[in-house]
């Protein structure tokens, strides 16, 4: 009872509950919204719509709850005493201001009750305040017979004003309380809206929707969304779990666009309501709202609410969904546009190595009559360092599509960086043979935290650009040096050097020199250095030497 | 598919599923005086090594059916014939799993016959080495096992215990692809194997600087990225300046 006073107060007590709610308002720092109060509120409204027989009868004459409490014999006597009090007084005034005058004073008395204590008050004053005044100031005196009856009149114009008043008061209040709801049910989609707009991420986003409907309906909510393996609970406050009638109920209504469920013409038997969340684009998914409370459930001020607060929900969600799929779309364009220039450099780079070895291979099979032995020799040895070239593309190639498709998994471990420096030296000593090569390394430099295969294929091809873009006879220098809290490992070659422009692009995957400048490769190496160095969390950067010639460097945290 | 050439020289059976693989190999085996035999599979190995009794197997590790390293394990249940396997670049935990399944040592597709005669000939010596040879000599270094003497040049190199310890087994296992498993498991036993990676590494570094004139080229022992390490005995030296 007493929650029923609160919510749905008398002017005086109205004004408290403003304050309160303000006050509450304040202290959560949040959005305007009373969640608790629009529940109350919904729930009032439900209650008016009661039918007959309740304890309450009142409620059953559609009074509203609020006058219940005016009811009881206190409020009964409370509504007595206007009337009572003004019949002690006419006693004594009745001598100067004549009976018929008397009747205008109770009037006021009836209006004064229907606007303190609403309906039932003003009927009972009225009542009483037409036998009172019958009895007392109309003649013959002290008895409930009309002598004249223009008298009738009187009391039946009594009785009217008292009721007209009354209803009106009510009318009024109600329309109050109506907007005082509509303006929590405002404020909540405000709050609801507000909050969606933060939101990009799918998964987000049904989280604020469930979190707000929960606190506006007090009530568990779950939505479907449609996945790889048909409609699946994607949101769900975790007292929920609906059954299989409720699964069936979803998918119908993700495939049909309606409502089903609890209180539908379709599956009935569950006991959550499914809305489509539904778009200008199509079904997105479905709303579950379970309904624990089947009276509350008949409410019309519910429905639209929660239909519109689906169909905020299915904005957000659609804005999320094309969100991703726009990024989605990114993703495939970049990868197509390095699918091209892929099959770009491999069409290319690969077919040239391979037309010098065919073309080799069959001048010695087609022509070796008429050849030397030494130039057959030569032939041969260019389709093999050829064939080698191809290889080392190929490699490239695989290390590429492995740092791009992310399947790179580092074991990372304490590594000398002197035996990664001998390692790839190995791998090219072929072709390194006969270079001349210093190496600077510090004895006491500290083991590096690496995986060393990749490291070594940094190496590896760092050093086979050197040789590749510097005279046979220029030294080159590997060194590796401590640097604060990093280690750094130089390669520096005396070769012509990188032009000042393109010191950052050869990073870039496919990014080759002047074509008369590259003797062959794919523009893949010093790309793949820097996934690889990147993949360190390390730095990898070239310059200019000033003697000429070109310096990589790169760094790895220790 | 058993080609007996009327050869007398060491027995080596290639297994490999690629017919291009076998024609390249075979002429230079019989040129360098081996005779050949050839497996298509797995399968077909296990059944030819018991009549053929080959000296030296090579095995390809990507086979059709039972895959290489199977075939390792099931002929190291009763053969200790050395095998060399074949795989291609960036397969190392593959590798590893067959050289600890006995495996002794791998060549990376592509390579050319050099390198597969010289390890067949480095395998084969270490099969037919006479036990019990106390002085072990490489280029520039002498080990002499008896007295516990590393010796550079005509320099008596210092060595600590463990540093000892780890050249005795690559010395043990000259030209044989040791695993980092393999080497702890002889110089540590196993027994605190979680460090031992680290002090592996560190005991290398140390040794190399010790025996190796240029650390940075070493010419001795050889790194073998992300598998192992090896002793290696001939290749000349790189030139380097």
């Amino acid at each position: 009872m007493s929650v029923l006073r609160r919510t749905c107060p008398t002017p005086v007590e109205a004004r408290h509950f403003l304050i309160e709610s303000e006050v509450h308002n304040v202290s959560m720092r949040n959005e305007v919204v009373d969640s608790q109060a629009l529940s109350r509120l919904l729930r009032l409204a439900t209650r008016n719509d009661r039918p007959a027989g309740s304890k309450h009868w009142s409620r059953s004459l559609g009074f509203g709850a609020q006058w219940a409490g005016d009811l009881d014999w206190r409020s009964a006597l409370a509504a007595l005493a206007p009337v009572s009090f003004l019949t002690i007084a006419g006693v004594w005034i009745e001598p100067i201001i004549k009976g018929p005058n008397l009747a205008v004073l109770y009037m006021l008395a009836v209006v004064f009750t229907a606007l303190r204590w609403g309906r039932w008050a003003a009927v009972l004053s009225a009542i009483s305040g037409a036998l009172l005044f019958d009895y007392f100031f109309v003649p013959p005196y002290r008895s409930f017979s009309l002598s004249d009856v223009w008298y009738l009149i009187t009391l039946i114009g009594l009785l009217s004003v008292g009721l007209l008043v009354s209803m009106l008061t009510l009318a009024a209040r109600e329309e109050a309380a109506a907007a005082r709801a509509r303006e929590v049910q405002t404020a909540a989609l405000y709050s609801l809206t507000k909050s969606l707009a933060a939101e990009n991420d799918l998964d987000q986003i049904l989280r604020v929707i469930g979190q707000h409907m929960f606190e506006t309906f007090q009530t568990p909510i779950m939505m479907w969304m449609p996945g790889d393996g048909g409609l699946a609970i994607r949101y769900c406050n975790e007292e929920f779990a609906p059954n299989e009638v409720t699964r069936v109920a979803a998918e119908w209504v993700f495939e049909s666009g309606q409502v089903a469920g609890y209180g539908t013409a379709r599956f009935s038997d569950s006991r959550v309501y499914c809305l489509p969340l539904k778009t200008w684009r199509a079904v997105e998914g479905v709303l579950g709202v379970r309904v624990d409370n089947a009276k509350e459930w008949l409410a019309p001020q519910l429905r639209p609410l929660l239909e519109t607060f689906a169909n905020q929900a299915a904005l957000a969600i659609t804005r999320a969904v094309l969100a991703k799929e726009a990024q989605r779309i990114e993703v495939i364009q970049e990868a197509d546009k390095l699918q091209k220039a892929l099959l770009n450099s491999i069409s290319h780079n690969l077919r040239t190595p391979l037309s010098s070895v065919t073309g080799a291979l069959n001048s010695v099979l087609e022509d070796g009559t008429l050849l030397d032995v030494s130039t057959q020799r030569e032939l041969l040895k260019t389709a093999q360092e050829e064939a080698r070239r191809l290889n080392q593309l190929l490699q490239n190639l695989l290390d590429m599509t492995r740092l791009e498709g992310g399947i790179l998994h580092l074991k990372t471990e304490l590594h000398d960086i002197q035996d990664a420096v001998g390692a790839a030296l190995e791998q090219l000593a072929t072709v390194a043979q006969q270079r001349p090569i210093t190496i600077s390394i510090p004895p006491n430099l500290p083991l590096v935290r690496m995986d060393f295969v990749p490291i070594v294929q940094v190496l590896v091809n760092l050093l086979d650009n050197a040789l590749k873009y510097s005279p046979v006879d220029a030294p080159i220098e590997v060194g590796a040096a401590l640097d604060a809290n990093q280690v750094q490992i130089r390669v520096a070659d005396s070769g012509k050097g990188i032009p000042e422009q393109y010191l950052q692009r050869v990073f870039e995957k496919f990014f080759r020199g002047a074509p008369a400048e590259a003797p062959g490769g794919a523009g893949l190496g010093l790309s793949i250095c820097k996934g690889l160095v990147e993949a360190h969390h390390g730095r990898i950067w070239a310059q200019r030497r000033e003697q000429g010639g070109t310096e990589v460097i790169f760094s790895l945290p220790l | 598919m058993i080609e007996k050439m009327d050869n007398p020289g060491p027995r080596v059976l290639i297994v490999d599923d690629e017919v291009a693989i076998r024609r390249f190999l075979r002429p230079s085996l019989v040129a360098h005086g081996y005779s050949v035999y050839e497996a298509s599979s797995g399968e077909e190995a296990l059944q030819i090594v018991p009549a053929s009794r080959p000296d030296i197997i090579i095995l390809d590790l990507c086979l059709p059916g039972m895959g290489g390293t199977e075939v390792i394990r099931c002929l190291r249940e009763w053969t200790q014939t050395p095998i060399i396997i074949l795989s291609v670049e960036g397969e190392e935990s593959v590798k590893i799993a067959a050289l600890d399944a006995g495996a002794d040592d791998y060549l990376t597709k592509p390579f050319g016959p050099g390198e597969l005669l010289a390890r067949i000939r480095a395998s084969l010596r270490r099969v037919i080495k006479p036990e019990g040879e106390p002085v072990f000599t490489a280029g520039d270094l002498t080990v002499n096992l008896a007295e516990r003497v590393v010796r550079l040049r005509e320099t008596e190199v210092q060595l600590t215990p463990t540093e000892y310890s780890l050249l005795k087994t690559l010395v043990a296992h000259a030209n044989k692809l040791l695993t980092h498993r393999q080497l702890v498991r002889e110089v540590w036993g196993g027994a605190h194997y979680e460090d031992a990676p680290h002090l592996l590494r560190v005991n290398i570094s140390n040794l190399r600087r010790k025996i190796e004139t240029e650390p940075s080229r070493p010419r001795y022992i050889i790194t073998e990225p992300g598998v192992g390490y090896r002793l290696r005995t001939e290749t000349p030296s790189p030139k380097v300046i």
